[in-house]
Order: C-alpha cells, then sequence, then structure tokens
C-alpha cells in the first residue's frame, strides 16, 4: 500500500460503517489516518476505546477500501479535508462537536466572507419561500455567504435567491448525504450551481444517503458555521429548532421572521421571538446583526411591474395570510371573475403565488 | 305438433326478437331446449312443467324440443318461460294456432302457475313492438313505456289459456300513456357563499365539463353535486325514453311517467370494474356509466376507487359509448354522462393548506393514485374550501338553482347552433373556427404554455371552457383575455412534482 494518501485513510476511517463523528475523532487523535486504518484491517494492535463488537465488524474491512475511497473522490471531484488541515473550516476548527472529516464539492474558500444561515419548514407558505429567496438574494449581494441545507421549502428558496445574484459572496450548503447524492431529486439544478458558485459540505462519504438520522448532525455543523441563524418559517416542532438548539449552545445569534398567528409555519418562529429572539422583517435587521454598515445598502431594485389600481386592493385584503379566491372576492367585494382576472394577471408579474388553491400575497 | 312463438331477449340495454319453436313429437318421453340457452332458460324446463301441473293443464308425455331460433349466440333469461308453455299448447292443440298470430309472450313462470316479471321488461318489449305483448300484471306500466300496440296483462297461466283460447275476456289494462313528472332535485339556493364552487357548476353544466373538486372535508363536495342535475336542461323526450329503457334493463323500477329530471349516480368506491362500465357473465348488463347517461356519474373520494375501474372509464368517456366483448357476445351500450369527481387534497384533509402535516412527497403521491390520462379527462379542476361562518350562518341564500339552468339551456342552444354539439365535444380542429381567441387572450395563453403552467393538452380544454364562460355572458364572437384568465383559473395545477429552475 504505497502511494495512498493520508486524506485517502481519512476518508475510509469516516466511510466505516457503525462510524460517528466521536469515535472518528477519538481514532484521529490517536494516530495519523495511515496507521489507524493500519491498525484496523492488519488486526496488528488493538485500538483503545473502540468496543470490541465494533471492532469486529470494522475488521471485515478490506485493506484497499482507502485506495477505493481515494478513486471515488478524485473521479467525483470531492476534496477530503482533515482537521488540522490548512483548507479546513476555520469556524469548525474550535468547536467540540466538529467533525473529523469533511467532504467537500466545490470551491473551498468561502469561509472567508460573512455567514449567515437561512432555515426553516418544507412546508413553506408561498410569501415564507418568497421571504426567503429574497433575503438570500439580498445577503448574497452584500457579500454575505448564505449558509443552508438545500432541503425542501425554505431552505432551497434562500440558495435559489443567492444564485440569481450575479456576483457576490458563494452559497455554502450543508448536506445529510453524501455531497454527491442530490436529495431531493429535483433540486438536482439547484445542487449544480452551488456547486459552480460555491460549496457542499457533509461529514458523509460520496455515495452515503440522506438517512433521518443524520439531518440532525447535518444541523449542526449548519448551525456552527453560521455566524448568525435566521429561521424564516419553521413548526414549533420542526427539524428547523434542532439546528435552533445547536446554534444556542455555541453562543450563535438566532433570529426568526414573524408570522401570522394563525398558521401553524410561523408557530415555531413566533416561539422564538416570544422567547427574545430579534426579529428579522428585512435585511438590513440581519447585516445589524453582523455589525455591518447599512448605510450604503442600494435597495435592490423591485423588478416587478407595479400592479393595477385592483390589483392593489386584492394585495391589500390578503393581508399576507393564505387566501381562497372565494375569501378574496369576499374581502375585496368583487365577483369571482374579477377576482381571476386580476389574480392571473397579479400572478404573471409575480406579485402572488398559490399553492392548491391558496393565494398568498409577496409583498414583504 | 308444432308452433312457432315470438319472444325477446336482453342484450346490454337493449332487446332483440327470438322465435320460441317448440316440437311434440311420437318418442321417448324428454324435455329438452337447444339453440345455445344460458342457465336461466334450461331451468324454465322444470317451471315450465310445473307450471302447467298446477295450472291444471295436461303435461304432454312425449318427446319435447324447444328450440331458440337463430342458434350461434347465446341468451335466454327466464322471460321466455311463458313462451315456451304457450308454444306446448299451440303444439299439443289446446290453444289454436290463430290465437298466437302477432302475439309476442315476456314473462316467467311461477312454479304456481303465476305470470312474474323479468328485468328489461322496457326494451324487451320494444323490440316486438309492433306485436301485441302479453306480460305479467306487475309489469304493465313498465312495458307501456315502450309503446307496443297493445299490451296484454294476465296474472296467471290458467287465465291466459283462458283469453288465448276465447273462453274469457282478456282482463283489463290500465293503458294510460307514458306521462311526463318533474321530481324534486336539491335547490342551488341551500349553497352559501362559495361563489367559485357556484361558477364552476354553473360551467360544468353549461358546457358538460367534466368536473373533478379538490377539497378538504365539509367543503360541501358532494352537496354540490347533487346539485348539479337540477342545473342541466331537462331530457328532452327520446332521453328521457332512453334513461328509461336503460333503467329497465338494469332491473330497476320504472314508472309509467318519464322522469324528465337528468340521473344523478354516485357510485360507492368499492364498485368493481364490471359494476362501473357494464358487463357480467350470463348477462350484459348495463353499469354506472350507462346509468348515469344523460345526467351526472358522481365519484366521492376518488382516490379510494381501484386503479383499473377509474381507468377504464377514459375510453367510454371520450367515445360516449361503452363497448362489451365477451367471448359469446358483444355489446355497445350508451355512456353519455357528466362525470364529476370528489377527492380530498391530501391525507390529512386538513382545512387550510399552510396547517397540512402531510409530508410533500405524500401529497405528491396522494394525487399520483390518479393517471394523467384521466385527470386530462377533467376540463374543470377547482379547489374548493369550507364556507366561511359568515355565509354558514347568514340569512342570504345564493341564486337559486332555476335562475342558473335558464342560464345554462341558453348555452346549450347556443352551442347546439352554432357548432352541432356541446362545447365540451369541440373537436380539435373546430376550436379555431367556434372559439376564436383575441391577440392579448393569445398572449395571455403563450405566456402560461412558455412557463410550463399549461400543457399542450390543457391548452384545448382551457379554450373550451372559455368558450362555455363567454357564451354564459353574452360574448358569442372572439373570446377575450378575460375569459381564458378565468377558464385557466378552473383548472387548477396539481402538485404532483415540483421542479426548481434557478
Amino acid at each position: 500500500m504505497t502511494g495512498v494518501p493520508q486524506w485517502a485513510y481519512a476518508a475510509a476511517l469516516a466511510g466505516l460503517p457503525l462510524q460517528t463523528h466521536t469515535r472518528l475523532r477519538r481514532l484521529l487523535s490517536l494516530g495519523s489516518p495511515e496507521e489507524m486504518w493500519n491498525a484496523i484491517t492488519e488486526r496488528s494492535a488493538p485500538v483503545p476505546g473502540v468496543s470490541a463488537d465494533v471492532m469486529s465488524v470494522w475488521r471485515s474491512t478490506e485493506q484497499d477500501a482507502a485506495r477505493r475511497m481515494e478513486d471515488l473522490c478524485r473521479s467525483k471531484n470531492i476534496h477530503v479535508c482533515v482537521r488540522g488541515d490548512a483548507m479546513y473550516p476555520d469556524p469548525l476548527i474550535s468547536d467540540p462537536r466538529a467533525p473529523a472529516v469533511l467532504f467537500a464539492l466545490g470551491t473551498l474558500h468561502p469561509f472567508t466572507h460573512r455567514r449567515v444561515g437561512i432555515i426553516g419548514t418544507r412546508l413553506a407558505t408561498q410569501s415564507g419561500r418568497h421571504f426567503a429567496r429574497v433575503l438570500g438574494e439580498q445577503l448574497t449581494a452584500e457579500n454575505v455567504s448564505v449558509v443552508s441545507g438545500l432541503a425542501r421549502g425554505i431552505d432551497v428558496e434562500a440558495h435559489l435567491g443567492s444564485l440569481r445574484t450575479e456576483r457576490g459572496a458563494p452559497p455554502i450548503a450543508v448536506v445529510a448525504g453524501g455531497p454527491d447524492v442530490v436529495y431531493p431529486r429535483e433540486h438536482e439544478s439547484v445542487w449544480r450551481n452551488v456547486v459552480e458558485r460555491g460549496v457542499i459540505l457533509s461529514e458523509f462519504p460520496p455515495g452515503a444517503p440522506p438517512e433521518p438520522y443524520k439531518f440532525p448532525l447535518r444541523n449542526r455543523i449548519l448551525a456552527a458555521l453560521s455566524e448568525v441563524l435566521i429561521v424564516v418559517e419553521s413548526r414549533s416542532t420542526g427539524g428547523s429548532m434542532t439546528t435552533v438548539r445547536e446554534a444556542m449552545k455555541r453562543d450563535i445569534t438566532v433570529m426568526a421572521v414573524p408570522g401570522s398567528p394563525h398558521i401553524k409555519p410561523s408557530e415555531g418562529t413566533n416561539d422564538l421571538l416570544r422567547d427574545g429572539c430579534a426579529p428579522v422583517t428585512c435585511v438590513d435587521d440581519v447585516l445589524v446583526a453582523l455589525g455591518l454598515d447599512t448605510r450604503r445598502v442600494v435597495k435592490g431594485h423591485d423588478g416587478r411591474t407595479p400592479p393595477s389600481a385592483v390589483g392593489l386592493r386584492i394585495l391589500d385584503v390578503m393581508e399576507n395570510l393564505p387566501r381562497t379566491v372565494d375569501e378574496v372576492a369576499l374581502l375585496a367585494g368583487m365577483s369571482v371573475v374579477d377576482v381571476a382576472v386580476s389574480l392571473g394577471s397579479l400572478e404573471a408579474q409575480g406579485w402572488v403565488a398559490q399553492s392548491d388553491g391558496w393565494w398568498e400575497a409577496l409583498t414583504r | 305438433m308444432f308452433a312457432a312463438i315470438t319472444s325477446a331477449t336482453l342484450t346490454g340495454t337493449s332487446g332483440s326478437r327470438i322465435v320460441v319453436e317448440s316440437h311434440v313429437g311420437p318418442g321417448i318421453p324428454a324435455f329438452t331446449v337447444v339453440g345455445l340457452p344460458d342457465e336461466g332458460c334450461r331451468e324454465s324446463r322444470d317451471r315450465v312443467r310445473a307450471a302447467m301441473l298446477s295450472s291444471g293443464l295436461e303435461w304432454p308425455n312425449r318427446r319435447i324440443t324447444i328450440n331458440l331460433a337463430g342458434a350461434g349466440e347465446r341468451r335466454g333469461g327466464a322471460g321466455l318461460d311463458v313462451a315456451i308453455a304457450v308454444g306446448l299448447l299451440v303444439a299439443t292443440g289446446v290453444i289454436p294456432a290463430e290465437a298466437v298470430h302477432n302475439v309476442a309472450f315476456i314473462a316467467e313462470l311461477g312454479l304456481d302457475g303465476s305470470l312474474r316479471t323479468t328485468p328489461g321488461i322496457a326494451p324487451l318489449v320494444a323490440s316486438v313492438a309492433d306485436h301485441d305483448v302479453v306480460v305479467s300484471a306487475a309489469a304493465v306500466n313498465e312495458a307501456l313505456i315502450a309503446r307496443p300496440s297493445r299490451v296484454r296483462a294476465v296474472s296467471s297461466l290458467c287465465e291466459l289459456v283462458s283469453a288465448l283460447c276465447a273462453e274469457a275476456p282478456w282482463p283489463d289494462v290500465d293503458a294510460e300513456s307514458p306521462r311526463v313528472v318533474i321530481d324534486d332535485v336539491p335547490n342551488l339556493s341551500d349553497v352559501r357563499g362559495q361563489p367559485v364552487a357556484r361558477l364552476a357548476l354553473e360551467v360544468a353544466a353549461a358546457g358538460l365539463h367534466h368536473m373533478l373538486m379538490i377539497g378538504p372535508p365539509g367543503a360541501g363536495k358532494s352537496m354540490l353535486a347533487k346539485r348539479l342535475p337540477g342545473l342541466l336542461p331537462r331530457l328532452t323526450h327520446e332521453e328521457a325514453f332512453q334513461v328509461a329503457m336503460i333503467r329497465s334493463a338494469a332491473g330497476m323500477t320504472v314508472q309509467t311517467e318519464l322522469a324528465t329530471s337528468p340521473p344523478y349516480r354516485a357510485p360507492h368506491h368499492s364498485i368493481s370494474m364490471v359494476g362501473m362500465v357494464g358487463g357480467g357473465t350470463a348477462h350484459i348488463r348495463p353499469g354506472e356509466i350507462t346509468l348515469a347517461s344523460h345526467g351526472v356519474l358522481f365519484l366521492d373520494e376518488m382516490g379510494e376507487f381501484a386503479p383499473s375501474v377509474l381507468d377504464a372509464l377514459r375510453q367510454p368517456l371520450e367515445e360516449r359509448t361503452v363497448h362489451i366483448s365477451r367471448a359469446h357476445s358483444r355489446v355497445e351500450m350508451p355512456a353519455e354522462c357528466l362525470l364529476v369527481a370528489a377527492t380530498n387534497p391530501c391525507p390529512c384533509g386538513v382545512a387550510i393548506r399552510a396547517n397540512c402535516e402531510c409530508a410533500p412527497v405524500a401529497r405528491q403521491r396522494y394525487l399520483r393514485r390518479f393517471s394523467g390520462p384521466l385527470l386530462d379527462r377533467f376540463d374543470l379542476r377547482v379547489h374548493l374550501s369550507r364556507p366561511s361562518t359568515n355565509d354558514l350562518t347568514g340569512e342570504t341564500k345564493g341564486e337559486c338553482s332555476e335562475a342558473v339552468a335558464e342560464r345554462v339551456a341558453g348555452v346549450h342552444n347556443i352551442a347546439r347552433t352554432r357548432q352541432g354539439c356541446v362545447n365540451s365535444a369541440i373537436t380539435g380542429d373546430m376550436l379555431d373556427d367556434v372559439a376564436p381567441l383575441d391577440d392579448e387572450a393569445l398572449m395571455f395563453l403563450r405566456h402560461h404554455l412558455d412557463n410550463g403552467t399549461l400543457t399542450g393538452r390543457g391548452y384545448h380544454r382551457v379554450r373550451r371552457v372559455a368558450r362555455t364562460l363567454a357564451d354564459l355572458n353574452g360574448d358569442a364572437g372572439v373570446i377575450s383575455q378575460q375569459w381564458v384568465s378565468v377558464a385557466l383559473h378552473l383548472r387548477a395545477r396539481l402538485e404532483t412534482g415540483v421542479v426548481h429552475h434557478s
């Protein structure tokens, strides 16, 4: 076994069955990755701190797995950084629960920028999605990196907004599978674009499927990488709350977007606000929290055609709540036909969006 | 020695005339029925024998052969019993042969010699309408619908024999001609609020556009569907006649009066494919789609129906007839109905979309149970929501069915004179002549086609619905953007998969 670099041994160790971040950190603190790998596969010496049954599973690993891991990472263009490497993200170095090995797809220099995490529920409202997208776009334009998880709903919208800018801080995504495993499938193009402009990080080796237990683990890295964490929409029991707890453990500022008390996607964020989190209503709030100058902020030009008088009236009565056409017609005192026509043109102009017959104004 | 008696058998929803030949000759006593009889018909040997004996008639102890003339196709039914019995009595000389000339017999025999009715009396009688028709007393009303030259009603074999032998007069028949009745359909004025649902119902009725209602429990989906027959135009005499024939063929009770309100059928979701489109082994019987002809077929909880049952609806809906092919027969039955289906938006069925607990994948999977081609048959796909408390408790009643029905009938007339069919039946090549778009409307649809929010197939459907909307509002000519926009609104996009573009 010659010519296999140290990082490949580290990656192979990270890819062992039953591997946890605690075990991996301990293994790598005992010796160089190569020594530990040989200790496991050649059965040369007992490894302290690893129980016998885990060891018996590990010992059945083939020794050239390290070489195969090297080929895999090289062919997929995945960079492996071990804690202590020059390329290892600075914000994680001092973290007590940091992953000992990180797999990165894309370019690894974004950690020189300011970083804001934007997270939220998968079952987001249309206006929540719109808010996340606009926030992602404005922060990126202000040269702040957006950190998010590329999940459905708020997560992906934040990055979609970030990718809408022509230049700006690179996006950072932390995912729960291998960095090359696109999940969910429909995010394939976003995935590609994030890799092109920024980086996708994961503590799991290429090919690892995203499993339910991995999402909370992913959330701790996401929290640790953020300087400020913003929850756009979340139910009180949502997965975003685990990220919030991880952030609070690390003394990271958590901010929340206020929402209507009538709908569940605002439950969690409103709880956070009641508990004393600062509210986010526009990009300035975030920039102030980061200690950045907001005076030079050029308010993003809203490219949408201004709505007509009737359109404004409809946007006004919708009050940022999901509404049915029946409700809008009743509130605006207009016929269904007129409301349908106006909503149609408002939708074409990007002022409203609907899902399953519920319409929301995108004005925030 | 020999007799030929006219009777009829039922296939699908129509009767066909048949001649029952009887031969009584010398030989070892036996009783055989030939000519591909079915099980029910072979059993008639025993019924006929018992009925004749209990009626005090002599059983010919000779070699008896019954032939259902026109062999080659399996047929039968208990309705041939009386024809067989009369044939034997003519062949043995009990009844004079002249007495059965130009008379058809359609009834089942009881072991005590009484006459009983059989399913499908109306279409059976219609197939021998140029004859005097003898039926059981209970079947008179149904037989009169088919308007034969004369109906004779008897209650027992004895009575029949004495009437044929001219020993007694025929029993009196209340020969009332079919009357028209208007029966009660729930009124639309009971529906409070819900303007979108009202609009969709009106459009569905005016253009006979198939409609899918998507809404949480309590949104009034079945309530709305039940009111749809009241919005459709009353049945014409021919339609009412056809509906009565179908009902009779399905063994349902039919009165002398022709009902002019369109039929409303709401089968339970456990229905089998044969129950839906028709079929059966011995007898081919009409299914729910045929029973709903000229009316409304409502499928509540469409997601709970077996996918094969739903997909079997596709071809009949398109061709407006059902073709049933079996090894022994091929049958064509009408299937001209307005399909209305209802489904929850997701498994949890919560009233407010934002509060739904279902995972995105679960929601997609729920709607993906319906095949694309089936969903495409629905010109109208409407999201419904629960009516607000103000609407429910308010004093104001909605517009009544009669006012809406008047507008609907107007559109039907406009459509029939313009293109000879209802708006939903406009063919693709006729669209440009019949439903031309103005420039603005065309641009609007272009935008949606480019956007991916409208498919090529949806494009034609939206234009048909826009035609109906314009007709309803008195815009007979070129269709403006307004109606296209509303039509698009009534064709909800279903979240069967989300694709993000960056």
